[in-house]
């Protein structure tokens, strides 16, 4: 009997945290897409040049790629 | 109406709230914001180094902030932090468990983390007096493996579990800070915010999460996958989350518009994202997948504009360098490549 109470008891408390939770994420402030997507399209396109994914690097300056010549250590 | 039935009622409408109040800030879409764009032309990746010294299942790489030096970790009992210019071993750290599912290298440089079915994040210094690495700290209280640990600090790391939580540690004292509780499936993995205030979960109910770390709290949650969340990442600038799922899809989330903005798929894809990350400017989405392949997305698009076929589990970091793992009879490698 008192094992039964105890796991609806529980239960209750499960459904109060979840209330709980929902009330927190329900009471942000939310953001129009046509503006956060926006920006971040503008980033992308402002970080482009230092992509080397996009943009490449220079054998000179790519610490991966074995040097041709003579390296003075 | 019972207890029970009343709190049933408000978390629906609770729900049916968010869902409204979402849509009312759908004015546009990415593929809008992003329509005077062209896709990224098709991106080729090479094979420039390959860190041989394993000799079983790389399970989990982490790159240190110089992005020279990273650590593996393999089911070989071993943790080895490399130098992926020379591929020399700095390190190679004899783990008490082999059975590790994560690895991690500190903001400093100073440490690297580990930890898996032992249920334990161990933390090792690797600038000890006397030159030997040893076991710093053990921090245990999950009770669930762990499967993702990432430093804030040489004093600070939160780790994720099968136990369905995250823990925020102390590493001085050994002790858990916080515990992020909410999660109704194992989590699977973690990322913190490049400004470090908040962190966000993957798990296996399907959804991610953003906590605030200070707060203790969860802040957001984003559901739209249709099975485990096994990889996650923040979006350069912090403003957006990309998630990897079994459901063979990734999506991206925008933090502050409070939902997806667009998945990333392919019908000729069907096994799970393992790992991912995105390339630096952003644009680009580099993701592991379950058939040993990396496919690169243009992540303003949603195309795939690049594909690097490797061998079996492919763990990901930082987006400038590409590090697939291999596993074969005898030997393993992790090779780091670049695209040219």
């Amino acid at each position: 009997m008192s094992g039964k109470m105890c796991s609806s008891s529980n239960s209750i408390i499960q459904a109060q945290k979840l209330v709980d939770q929902l009330q927190i994420e329900a009471a942000m402030e939310r953001f129009k897409i046509s503006l956060t997507a926006a920006d971040l399209v503008q980033y992308c396109q402002e970080h482009r040049r230092s992509d080397p994914l996009l943009t490449g690097i220079s054998a000179s300056s790519n610490p991966f790629k074995d040097k041709k010549t003579c390296v003075l250590l | 109406m019972g207890e029970m039935e009343q709190l049933r009622k408000e978390a629906e409408s609770l729900k049916d709230q968010i869902t409204a109040a979402r849509k009312a800030v759908q004015d546009s879409t990415l593929q809008e914001a992003a329509a005077g764009i062209t896709v990224v032309g098709r991106i080729q990746m090479k094979t420039r180094k390959t860190l041989r010294g394993h000799l079983a299942k790389i399970y989990a790489m982490h790159w240190s902030t110089d992005s020279k030096l990273c650590v593996s970790a393999s089911q070989d009992g071993k943790l080895i932090v490399w130098d992926s210019v020379t591929t020399n071993k700095v390190n190679a750290i004899p783990l008490k468990s082999s059975w590790v599912m994560t690895c991690a290298y500190a903001p400093s440089g100073n440490l690297v983390a580990c930890g898996g079915l032992d249920n334990m994040c161990s933390i090792y210094n690797l600038k000890g007096k006397d030159g030997n690495v040893k076991v710093m700290r053990e921090l245990a209280a999950h009770t669930g493996y762990l499967s993702c640990c990432r430093f804030i600090s040489d004093t600070e790391i939160i780790t994720s579990s099968g136990d369905c939580t995250c823990i925020l540690w102390d590493i001085e004292t050994g002790t858990q800070k916080t515990v992020f509780a909410g999660h109704q499936g194992d989590c699977m993995s973690l990322a913190v915010a490049p400004d470090f205030k908040f962190f966000i979960s993957g798990a296996c109910d399907f959804t991610a999460k953003l906590w605030d770390i200070r707060e203790g709290t969860c802040r957001q949650t984003f559901g739209g996958h249709e099975s485990d969340v096994n990889a996650i990442g923040f979006f350069p600038n912090g403003n957006a989350v990309i998630t990897g799922s079994d459901d063979a899809t990734c999506k991206l989330f925008d933090l502050r518009a409070d939902q997806e903005l667009i998945t990333y798929q392919d019908s000729s894809i069907m096994c799970g994202v393992t790992s991912l990350a995105p390339s630096m400017s952003g644009r680009l989405l580099l993701a592991g997948y379950d058939d040993f392949n990396v496919n690169i997305w243009d992540m303003l698009k949603a195309e795939r504009v690049g594909k690097y076929m490797w061998k079996l589990y492919i763990p990901l970091e930082n987006g400038r360098k590409v590090d697939p793992a291999e596993d074969s009879e005898g030997s393993s490698r992790v090779a780091v490549g670049t695209e040219h």
